[in-house]
């Protein structure tokens, strides 16, 4: 894999010449033929970006109008079959149609920018895993008109209330679900095949970019856990459909057997939602600081172990199932093992700004947000490892705050701050800074309100995935239904700070932030359709 | 082969020296690492399973 | 000056969280079993260790953030390696956490111990509610939420146990060691009562083991806590737990009341009687998929109402209620009901809401032709 020889340039610069090709001689196509057949890694980074936008803010919609019917106790707005679709929706959106393909598309426009390459090594496949996913996501979206309504049992989907009980529209989700696993499959090897391929001459692997590698390591766990998936899902299918019992007790088959295959799917996903946010938090601290990144060598090395033993952690989500004592033992022990190089990576980043030159600016902002939040949602993921308090913890809301804490303002946040950091990159132009950091302040102060309070009211006994709750748990949740409001209103403040962006604000040289140093800060800004045509030439950081 | 178990030792630790990592990178091939990380995995796994079967006693 | 000040806050930090570990509806309840102490001192450590760690870390990272600031002049020094420093940091947590791991495996050891028990209660989840069976008593019943759809819909004032209560709640003897063994009919539900420190799925086909001993007689509550589909809501748990003489005299009433039941199978039952009782069954199992008015909600749950050919073939019907119809919602009664139960379900199915066929099945019909192997 690492070969310490530079890439043989000549080869790999036809191969990506003959995709450009393929399109239309460098010319792209006009209208909208020219997104739908277009093969250049920056317009389908962009793709991907929107795209993932569009499902943030429908999967935001969701989780108010879950909010909403939480507000108060009593149930006012929506009845609980239509609750549990939005519950479930939501999940689903925000994990599979928002955070995976932003991540994707931050890949596709940056990897190639960060390594030197002119595309993406396969930008047909590039152009095909896009286009995939709007298919997946109107079909699950349109569950929400059929008959029996969208599908109602959580993202995890546990059998058999997602096969024998579950409503008609599972098939079409079963589905779905097919198309976003291919799509990422393919994304994936896309994302391997670059950069392993593609480096600019002289860049060894450990030349690369901390969001570069972290891709890397997660794109191989993409590969091994999504067929996992595709698995799972199918057994559901032919249990639905086809009269088989892999999960249904009645006809010899075992619903726990569902958890373990999720499970060893989903918690792979995890790393899978977070890794690439290391990688940008590792990218934007440095830059913020003007001082390299402390333990560069440990943070790919923990990041790459981290990968291996992500697992065999997977039934400490299922603690209360009924495992034997000795399987309880020793998914808290793997529990515990993985959990601590994954926190101390948080000092590393602190002794990175420790001695440094720090300045604010709308990425650093969110960048710091993320080590200081996403820091305490691995605290309550600590107290959740210990197994016999996990039977108070198990599926309350502690868990609801713990896992929001690690994905809002974890990757959402990273996102967040990839796009601002990246933005003068991309437009041209820098984000809006008084609104970034309106957008900013009003995002913390709108995800704390939200999510924090969700501890108190699990610790106090309050079930996740309720429509309706006793009167203790009120105050609670009155708060964290304006938080969310709060969260989610100023996420409009994103999108317009984003849309002016494009359209204009200052002008940004092509090192648009001081310390950058990376390579994708030596191309002009905006980039150009086609940059790296001739592969730059480059000096190894001694890192 | 011991400094590769030494390396992937590390690295299932989190912490690496930068020396140490420009030495390995100097070897040129991956395929020895993930051998031997899988490996070691392995092993963990089935001290971890010895350990536990040993507290349920 | 500055020193006292950071005392000053820090204690005041210090009591607001301890006031708030401590008070009450904002914490983990510290319960009233051995297991559940055990249980919320875990808590308390780990969340205590979590507290230092916090301050510790957050603390560096401000004091960078505030004294490295470019806008103060800061020049960026050249580190980025200090294999010593990033051991420690690395061993310090993992050593916390091996001493986490020694009493939490105790912990667990105790919580797995299901000898020796006293008393063998079968829990099984159904859509939506819980069915208790003492094992080897001859007592089961079924024990439904009881608070009152208006309360729901808002339409009326909330009660103090809003949700947390049920027409019957599990009797336990305080003080002696019960096993419960948890299943379930349909779905896979959760069964928890937070002041028992007890929480554990209930999966159909398979049976799981836990136990308790109730320290404290008192009434304790708790929910579902596995989506169950659309009520997951309104499953609540209720125990109470009474002095063990009084558990004794209310099992001995409970098994007397069972056996006059059990008379009631050989006799023959009036239409009105059969039609009276069917009801009652009828609000408290059927009702939530086929409604009160027997309208179902199609296509999951079929209307009753009207369904000709539900009403044209008897047999069929029996059957349906008796054995349950697999690859669908629709359960097996056979072990959940009683035959005076199931027979005047059914007949109540078939002469309300205008389906007026006449009939009358009687329990000795279902006892002896549906139930008799």
């Amino acid at each position: 894999m690492a070969s310490h020889l530079p890439p043989k340039p000549s080869v790999q610069y036809e191969h990506a010449a003959e995709g450009g090709a393929a399109a239309g001689a460098h010319a792209p196509a006009r209208g909208p033929l020219r997104w739908l057949l277009t093969t250049n890694h920056k317009e389908i980074g962009t793709l991907y970006l929107v795209f993932s936008l569009c499902m943030f803010f429908i999967g935001g919609i969701f989780a108010l109008v879950v909010r909403a019917e939480l507000f108060q106790p009593g149930l006012q707005l929506v009845q609980p079959e239509f609750f549990n679709q939005m519950t479930t929706m939501h999940g689903l959106i925000m994990v599979f149609g928002a955070v995976m393909p932003a991540f994707v598309g931050l890949a596709n426009w940056m990897v190639p920018l960060q390594i030197g390459a002119p595309d993406m090594a396969l930008p047909r496949l590039n152009n095909f895993s896009f286009w995939l996913l709007p298919v997946a996501f109107t079909i699950l979206l349109a569950t929400l008109v059929m008959p029996g309504g969208a599908p109602n049992f959580g993202w995890t989907f546990y059998a058999p209330l997602s096969t024998t009980y579950a409503p008609p529209s599972t098939t079409f989700f079963i589905f779905s679900l097919h198309l976003a696993g291919i799509s990422s499959i393919l994304g994936a090897i896309n994302i391997i095949a670059t950069i392993l391929n593609l480096r600019a001459p002289g860049m060894r692997m450990m030349d690369m970019p901390l969001f570069v590698w972290t891709w890397l390591i997660t794109a191989f766990l993409l590969i091994a856990v999504m067929p996992v998936l595709a698995g799972v899902i199918t057994m559901m299918l032919l249990d639905i459909n086809f009269g088989t019992s892999f999960f249904n007790a009645a006809g010899g088959g075992d619903p726990v057997l569902f958890q373990h295959l999720f499970w060893f799917f989903g918690h792979p996903e995890v790393y899978i939602m977070i890794l690439p946010a290391f990688g940008i938090v590792s990218v934007i601290i440095p830059t913020f600081a003007r001082k390299r990144l402390f333990g560069y060598a440990s943070m790919v090395y923990a990041t790459a172990s981290i990968a291996i033993l992500s697992f065999v952690v997977w039934a400490h989500h299922m603690f209360v199932v009924g495992l034997p004592l000795v399987a309880e033992l020793f998914f808290m022990y793997t529990t515990m093992l993985i959990a601590v190089p994954t926190g101390v990576k948080v000092f590393n980043w602190i002794t990175t700004l420790f001695r440094g030159s720090i300045s604010f600016e709308p990425p650093m902002l969110f960048a710091l947000a993320f080590v200081v939040l996403f820091t305490i949602g691995g605290f309550s993921g600590l107290m959740l490892a210990i197994s016999p308090a996990d039977f108070q913890y198990h599926d309350t809301y502690f868990v609801v705050a713990h896992f929001h804490y690690v994905l809002v303002p974890g990757a959402v946040f990273a996102i967040m701050a990839g796009v601002y950091y990246w933005l003068p990159k991309w437009t041209g132009h820098y984000p809006h800074e008084r609104l970034a950091q309106w957008h900013f302040w009003l995002s913390v102060i709108g995800v704390n309100l939200t999510f924090f309070p969700m501890h108190f009211a699990g610790l106090a006994g309050m079930p996740r995935r309720i429509p309706d709750y006793a009167l203790q748990f009120a105050d609670f949740n009155l708060v964290t239904s304006l938080g969310g409001f709060l969260f989610g209103a100023s996420q409009l403040l994103f999108l317009v700070v984003v849309v002016r962006c494009v359209r204009g604000g200052e002008k940004a040289p092509a090192r648009a932030w001081e310390g950058a140093e990376d390579l994708e800060w030596s191309v002009p800004s905006p980039a150009p359709l086609h940059t790296f045509e001739t592969p730059p030439d480059f000096q190894p950081q001694q890192h | 082969m011991w400094q590769i178990i030494k390396s992937v030792l590390a690295a299932f630790f989190g912490v690496q020296k930068e020396a140490r990592r420009r030495e390995d990178f100097e070897k040129g091939r991956a395929a020895p690492f993930i051998i031997v990380g899988v490996l070691m995995a392995i092993v963990l796994v089935i001290l971890v399973v010895l350990v536990a079967t040993l507290a349920a006693g | 000056m500055r020193k006292r000040l950071l005392w000053t806050a820090g204690g005041f930090a210090f009591a607001g969280l301890s006031g708030l570990a401590s008070a009450d509806g904002w914490n983990m309840p510290v319960g009233v079993t051995d297991v559940s102490r055990e249980i919320h001192s875990l808590h308390m450590i780990i969340f205590w260790i979590c507290v230092v760690i916090g301050v510790v870390v957050f603390g560096a990272m401000f004091y960078s953030l505030f004294r490295y600031r470019r806008s103060q002049g800061a020049e960026a020094s050249n580190f980025h390696e200090h294999t010593t420093v990033e051991v420690i940091w690395t061993v310090i947590p993992l050593l916390i956490l091996v001493g986490m791991a020694v009493p939490a495996t105790a912990t667990l050891k105790s919580m797995y111990d299901t000898t020796e028990a006293d008393l063998d209660v079968m829990v099984t989840g159904q859509q939506w509610r819980w069915r208790y069976e003492y094992l080897g008593e001859d007592v089961a019943f079924t024990s439904n939420l009881a608070t009152s759809r208006e309360q729901i819909a808002g339409e009326a004032a909330k009660g103090e146990d809003y949700l947390l209560e049920v027409d019957e709640p599990l009797v336990l003897p305080a003080g002696r060691k019960v096993r419960l063994l948890l299943t379930s009919d349909d779905v896979i539900h959760s069964w928890w009562v937070p002041d028992l420190a007890v929480k554990q799925d209930a999966v159909p086909g398979f049976v799981n083991e836990n136990w308790v001993r109730i320290n404290e007689p008192g009434i304790y509550r708790g929910q579902c806590a596995e989506l169950c589909g659309r009520d997951h809501a309104f499953m609540p748990v209720v125990v109470q737990a009474v002095e063990p003489e009084r558990f004794d005299a209310w099992l001995a009433q409970r098994k007397e009341a069972a056996a006059q039941e059990a008379l009631g199978v050989d006799r023959d039952w009036s239409l009105e009687a059969l039609m009276e009782r069917g009801e009652r069954v009828y609000g408290t199992i059927c009702a939530s998929c086929h409604q009160p008015d027997g309208s179902g909600s199609p296509p999951a749950f079929p209307a009753l109402a009207g369904n000709q050919a539900l009403l044209d073939e008897r047999d069929r019907h029996i059957d349906t209620v008796v054995n349950g119809v697999s690859g669908t919602a629709m359960p097996a009664f056979r072990s959940t009901l009683n035959p005076v139960e199931i027979a005047a379900v059914i007949t109540y199915e078939r002469n309300a809401w205008g389906n007026d066929t006449g009939d009358a099945v009687q329990p000795s019909t279902i006892a002896d032709e549906w139930l008799a192997d």
